[in-house]
């Protein structure tokens, strides 16, 4: 008999994605998923929610067949995919550079941007229960780095008593291997889910003459236990942690001789958090979070001996007690917590530690059936910069059942982070260095006195501490639902200052200069996102999404406007001078982006085709002319489409398969776009116990 | 609320406003009526550098001559990207020319055809100890380095306004720094060849 059960608990589980049968139903669910926890830390319906807000259901994500956060986050509006170094790839959000958007999992952050940008490939999307993206400044709530967005993986909880699971496998091009086990379950007082994925790949190469790949050989596995367990109604425990290893192949070439290496990553993620609702009114959580990110890289010449070797080793240590009340339909949420963060690294002369302290408010105050009104603040105060106050106000005011507007104002900051502050790197080639901003000073002194300084930059003094980069963000937008029609806009404009950038700062005996880092760029992107969706039939949905963007550097445009922005004629190789017109913005940035989606149900066959088509249109990488700005005289980056397929179909017992192909029609760019593979056909068989 | 809303609206209005980029009058360029002359392939070869000292005679010009000279009687000389000019003190550095002149030179960031009036006298610098008058390093003189192509390409609006060893003036802009000024330099481009124009003024002391 418990078989049966189990049988019946497990169909209604696969019912949403499997049956086509109770599609009536399958509407209502989904409707009922549309509920956001990140942009308030309380559960909050999308649609009535001030902020822009957006969510990716394990449903939309397993129909398109992406593995990784990476490609599922390339298929959004206003997510645009930007490469970095050694193929990483980080998410730009409003025009705002991947350092900027704060990467949490189950709510709290992930670590580990070695060169600011966080790999997104690290996380696989197979326990995945929905992905939460808010745009928009939000230090308010999460401190630094919630600069232009929070994006919030959510993985998969158990609400009823059942055990379920899956296992797949997915091999695609480029010996592309992902495979998955996912067991769930809920037995009265006592819950879990645990996950586990194993992924290799043989990297790519868009250039065959050399020696390196432009993607070397990879493989991680990552192990995701979480037990939930329920004391009571009032006093729930959650036990998480997340464990994530990965291997590739490390070659390069200096002068005509080969070096070969490998570089790991380790990756801890623990969490701990226990609910405790005192009443109907009043909820405790307490939270203790603690992660490692830490890498080692080598490099062995040609005989075996050691060319190099760099290790990056950060800890986050997080205690955090949040404490809500509700009373009639209003929300008072508050929070303190502590952050202590060490990271030890080669060109790092000592162990580094930040500690800081922070306190939250805020209140989610609904006056009437129609005003909802967001407002709060956040206070960090840090040990090693001036301390942030980041206040937030958001309205959203419903006009009737269906239209509702919303618009938001709010102060989001980046702290400076270690490397800025702590680096200490010497380029033993050409012999140029950057020194952090702290140690700047010491280092000079230092080299001042081996009389290996020609002379300091004039006007550089390192007195007062480097600043947080901050950010002055408004969006405005409009929520419509009716019927088969969904349409969100926003209207988005962030001024941001004291921009972090390398400076000059002395210049070496031998010729080479000496960098640091300081507040140097006042920059300001705006633009405006739309998003479409309709449901023709039952069979079939549309949707089209779109952003415009543009950003540009502030002190740019007065250069220009004081006429001192000149360009080369390429022929004449004349000099002439630049007008506001000719001036682009900054790089890696598209004025258009766009996307189609279809997604074709055919039910006799149990068979989905769901086909996405990606607009991207040019963007400058390279100040070709030598300005060092982006004007439209430089060499762009063609526009592009992408074309993403797949095919699932469904069998009696639980059992899919999957068939796609990702960059269907082939488009590479070698030479300006490493991120971009070439066509990659996949299969995948899935199967749902 | 409504206020609030009506704020944002016409915040969002005034940002689409300004940012329509106005356009800037197109400027009338003044004809020079001295001549423009083009100095081709002046060859500055350097020894060392990459971490070794730096060494190797200067490459002198004169602009009254419009040539290469051995003489004393230079205004300005060339070592791989090292500019001198004929006035002030010796930096300290190897092979430094003998400066026997008054030499001092100014930067202006303009296009080379409207640079008509002589900058100020306090604008104008000379070498001195350990201090270029054309500072060195990219981004700092003459030049940019690109660390990813190698290449060194002189900076768009850059020109110097020289005042020469006798005390004439003359204005030249470095329009590139490999073998026969290619317009797209590459890896193959073989460096330490200026090509720069110029213009000698020796009848005026205000303006070109």
């Amino acid at each position: 008999m418990k078989v049966s059960v189990f049988m019946f608990i497990n169909i209604i589980y696969i019912i949403p994605l499997f049956s086509q049968e109770i599609k009536l139903d399958s509407i209502k669910i989904n409707k009922l998923k549309e509920v956001v926890i990140t942009a308030t830390r309380t559960e909050r319906n999308l649609s009535s929610l001030p902020l822009p807000t957006s969510i990716i259901t394990a449903e939309a994500i397993s129909k398109t067949g992406a593995t990784r956060l990476n490609e599922i986050l390339f298929e959004q509006t206003g997510l645009i995919t930007v490469p970095d170094f050694g193929g990483v790839e980080g998410i730009q959000i409003q025009g705002l550079d991947a350092a900027y958007t704060l990467i949490l999992l189950d709510g709290v952050p992930l670590v580990g941007r070695s060169a600011g940008t966080l790999d997104l490939s690290r996380i696989s999307v197979g326990n995945i229960d929905r992905i939460e993206i808010v745009k928009g400044a939000s230090s308010s709530l999460y401190g630094s780095e919630a600069l232009a967005g929070v994006i919030n993986v959510i993985t998969k909880k158990p609400k009823i008593n059942m055990l379920s699971g899956s296992v797949s496998y997915r091999y695609a091009s480029f010996e592309t291997n992902d495979a998955n086990a996912n067991i769930i379950w809920k037995k009265n007082k006592l819950s879990g889910n645990i996950f586990g994925n194993y992924f290799t790949t043989n990297g790519y190469d868009l250039e065959e003459s050399t020696t390196e790949k432009t993607v070397e050989p990879f493989r991680n596995f990552t192990f995701q236990p979480k037990l939930y367990y329920d004391f009571s109604e009032n006093l729930k425990l959650i036990i998480g942690t997340r464990f994530y290893n990965q291997k590739q192949d490390y070659r390069t070439i200096i002068s005509g001789e080969k070096y070969e290496g490998k570089s790991t990553i380790n990756e801890w993620n623990h969490q701990l958090k226990l609910t405790h609702k005192w009443n109907n009114k009043v909820q405790f959580e307490y939270e203790v979070y603690a992660t490692n990110y830490k890498t080692d890289e080598f490099l062995n010449d040609s005989n075996n001996e050691l060319l190099e070797a760099n290790f990056y080793n950060q800890w986050l240590f997080r205690p955090e007690i949040r404490k809500t009340i509700s009373f009639q339909k209003n929300i008072l949420t508050s929070g303190v917590g502590i952050n202590h963060e060490t990271l030890n690294r080669t060109y790092f002369s000592s162990n580094i530690t930040f500690n800081s302290q922070y306190a939250f408010l805020q209140y989610d105050y609904n006056p009437t059936k129609k005003w909802n009104i967001l407002t709060g603040f956040r206070y960090d105060n840090h040990n090693q910069y001036k301390s942030q106050l980041s206040p937030k106000l958001a309205v959203n005011y419903k006009i009737s059942s269906f239209l509702s507007l919303k618009s938001s104002i709010g102060y989001g900051f980046k702290a400076p982070d270690f490397r800025q502050l702590y680096f200490d790197f010497t380029n033993s080639a050409v012999g140029y260095a950057v020194f952090g901003y702290n140690v700047a000073a010491e280092r000079l002194n230092e080299l001042d006195n081996q009389e290996q300084i020609l002379f300091r930059t004039n006007g550089i003094d390192f007195n007062s501490a480097l600043k947080p980069e901050s950010s002055i963000n408004y969006n405005i937008g409009s929520y419509y639902e009716k019927g088969a029609f969904k349409w969100e806009t926003n209207v988005f404009y962030n001024a941001i200052s004291n921009l972090i950038d390398t400076k000059v700062i002395a210049q070496k005996t031998n010729g080479q200069n000496i960098f640091s880092y300081f507040n140097i760029d006042e920059i300001f992107t705006f633009g405006m996102e739309n998003n479409l969706h309709y449901n023709v039939n039952n069979t079939l949905k549309i949707s089209l999404g779109y952003q415009y963007l543009i950003a540009k550097d502030k002190s740019v445009i007065e250069s220009i406007e004081n006429e001192e922005v000149f360009a080369r004629d390429q022929n004449t190789l004349a000099s002439f001078q630049l007008n506001k017109k000719d001036y682009f913005g900054l790089f890696n940035r598209s004025k258009h982006t766009s996307n189609f989606k279809l997604l074709y149900t055919i039910p006799k066959l149990k068979t989905t085709i769901n086909i996405r088509v990606f607009y991207r249109s040019k963007y400058g990488i390279i100040d070709s002319n030598n300005n060092q700005i982006l004007d439209k005289y430089d060499e762009f980056v063609r526009d592009y489409f992408l074309t993403n397929l797949s095919i699932t179909k469904d069998f009696k017992d639980a059992i899919s398969l999957q068939v796609g192909a990702n960059n269907l029609f082939d488009f590479t760019n070698p030479n300006e776009i490493s991120n971009l593979a070439g066509r990659q056909t996949f299969i995948r068989l899935n199967f749902n116990f | 609320m409504k206020t609030i809303f009506l704020k944002l609206s016409v915040l969002a209005l005034f940002l689409s406003l300004t940012s329509c980029d106005k356009d800037d009058a197109p400027k009338v360029e003044e004809a020079s009526i001295l001549e423009i002359k083009t100095f081709n392939n002046l060859y500055a070869p350097q020894t060392g550098g990459q971490g070794q000292p730096v060494g190797g005679e200067f490459t002198k010009f004169s602009f009254s001559e419009n040539a290469i000279v051995t003489s004393d009687s230079w205004d300005i000389a060339f070592r791989g990207t090292t500019i001198l000019v004929n006035g002030g003190t010796e930096i300290g550095i190897t092979n430094e020319p003998l400066k026997t002149g008054i030499a001092s030179v100014s930067i202006v960031n303009d296009v080379f055809e409207n640079i008509i009036n002589f900058p100020n006298d306090s604008s104008f610098l000379q070498d001195g100890v350990n201090t270029y008058a054309i500072a060195t390093g990219s981004n700092n003189g003459w030049y940019n380095y690109n660390p990813t192509t190698n290449l060194v390409l002189p900076l768009a609006g850059k020109v110097f306004v020289v005042k020469t060893h006798d005390g004439n003036y003359a204005k030249f802009e470095i329009l590139s720094y490999y073998q026969d000024a290619p317009s797209n330099p590459d890896q193959n481009s073989v460096g330490r060849y200026f090509t720069f124009k110029f213009v000698y003024q020796s009848e005026s002391e205000t303006n070109f």
